[in-house]
């Protein structure tokens, strides 16, 4: 066996020689902001990479990790995908409550996967520009109606 | 595939929405022809992901109150603060500046003392907004009551004095409820429970237990010994919207729409970016987790028996031909030849 190398916490001399008391201890290194969080919930890490495909994915059935994603994003979005006739499967997943990542698995019959993952992302975008469409229309017809 | 998808499906006609009710706090509306995944969706952002603007540093000057520092400061959070226009307002994370300044915050300012005999009670409408900020709604505490007090923060006896400056930042009601710009939605959907999504717990008959739901005449009540339909799913979502007083009952939906598209922007983005790149979606994933046989040939490393101390596992100190013990020849006779 290789020799143990010596370490602080196996020598009781040299710890007790690195005990100060409180008032001289030296500052504590100060901790990093907000920014590059990766503990928080709601905000992307600096070097955290939002997407990524998951191994032993190929062209036409592929998994994708979104990092600080939820139900908000994938039930809506697996939903839209379904819809694409070119999709055989797609279905998400939050593989543990405490860590903030969702993975999206889609197949499709025809085309690439992550072409109808685009696909379904422009067409939830252009869902959500007809909701707010409407949602201000109705608004000013209820204005409208409650003024006459 | 020989089926055209606008034949099965059920929105077709595309969605809808009709106002129900409105005033100054709440808005409350229908939505139809939308799945439920995606009414879920709208309901999630609103209620978590909609910046608003809330006290998040408070800097103490002086406290001679009952009630310590952290307790009054989060009292201070909890107060909701005017977020109209806060696209205006950037985030401190991506502000240019050191800790933070006018264009990612609001700075109030409160400064109490009780000089009289009487109980004097502090009210958030004491709370001074420093001008220097993004626009001028941005930071001002809300005051819906009549005297125009504003929520109380503290009472101060004789000679107690609070003197602080507080400090408002944008935010999210997913990382602090403090951010959260609706005191309640109210998501609404199948009020006859014809789809059987929901089990009612009952003593003898839910029908008479359980009362019916405002929207229950809205819809069609299922037929005596109607049969359960397998094919139906939602179709009409009933919204209440109720403001916390930050942001106005419309601009909540809009902006809650606004942030889930500004969700789908980001991926599409990061998306497009990615192509081409090591890391990128079609990099083959570089970072992306893998089984530790990835990338092995196929092969695990070791064959699992071998010891981190070499001696490649077979020949062993102890397996010596001879059997001759570590310490060459024994007292007891010749090395190796038994003397027995």
């Amino acid at each position: 066996m290789p020799p143990k190398k010596k370490t602080p916490a196996a020598d009781p001399v040299a710890s007790q020689e690195e005990d100060v008391s409180m008032a001289e201890a030296p500052p504590e290194e100060p901790t990093e902001d907000v920014i590059g969080d990766d503990a928080n919930p709601a905000i992307l890490g600096v070097d955290e990479q939002p997407i990524r495909v998951l191994a032993g994915s190929s062209e036409k059935a592929a998994s994708y990790e979104f990092a600080k994603e939820d139900h908000t994003l994938g039930n809506a979005l697996r939903y839209i995908i379904m819809k694409n006739p070119d999709v055989e499967f797609c279905g998400y997943s939050i593989p543990h409550p405490s860590e903030a990542v969702m993975n999206v698995r889609i197949q499709t019959y025809e085309g690439l996967a992550l072409d109808a993952l685009e696909k379904g992302l422009t067409d939830l975008m252009d869902l959500c520009d007809v909701i707010a469409e409407k949602f201000v229309a109705a608004r000013e017809d209820y204005t409208s109606e409650m003024q006459s | 595939m020989d089926y055209d998808p606008m034949v099965m499906d059920t929105e077709a006609s595309g969605p809808t929405v009709k106002i129900t009710e409105a005033g100054a706090n709440h808005v409350d509306f229908e939505l139809q022809n939308v799945d439920l995944a995606f009414a879920n969706s709208l309901r999630r952002v609103v209620l978590a992901e909609i910046p608003t603007m809330a006290i998040d540093l408070v800097q103490v000057e002086e406290n001679t109150s009952v009630l310590a520092d952290e307790f009054l400061s989060h009292r201070l959070g909890l107060i909701p603060l005017n977020s109209k226009n806060i696209d205006d307002v950037v985030y401190t994370r991506d502000c240019d500046c050191e800790d933070y300044c006018e264009l990612c915050s609001v700075t109030l300012s409160l400064h109490a003392k009780c000089t009289s005999d009487d109980i004097m009670k502090v009210y958030a409408r004491d709370l001074v907004v420093d001008a220097q900020r993004a626009n001028q709604y941005v930071g001002n505490p809300v005051i819906t009551d009549p005297e125009g007090l504003g929520t109380v923060i503290c009472k101060l006896r004789k000679g107690q004095e609070l003197r602080m400056r507080c400090i408002a930042k944008k935010g999210i009601a997913k990382e602090h409820a403090k951010w959260a710009p609706t005191s309640a939605v109210g998501f609404e959907y199948d009020p006859h429970n014809k789809l059987r999504h929901t089990e009612l717990w009952f003593e003898q008959d839910p029908v008479k237990e359980w009362p019916m739901s405002k929207y229950a005449e809205w819809e069609e009540p299922p037929q005596e010994g109607e049969p359960f339909d397998f094919d139906a799913v939602p179709e009409r979502f009933y919204f209440e919207v109720e403001s916390a007083g930050n942001l106005e009952p419309d601009a909540i939906i809009q902006q809650g729409i606004k942030v889930l598209q500004q969700k789908l922007a980001a991926v599409i983005r990061d998306l497009t970016d990615g192509e081409g790149e090591t890391n990128g979606i079609n990099g083959g994933g570089y970072d992306a987790p893998r089984s530790p046989d990835l990338n092995m040939n196929g092969q695990w490393q070791d064959a699992g028996y071998t010891t981190p101390y070499g001696n490649g596992g077979q020949a062993n100190t102890w397996s010596n031909a001879g059997a001759a013990t570590p310490y060459g020849a024994t007292p007891y006779g010749q090395n190796g030849a038994n003397g027995w």
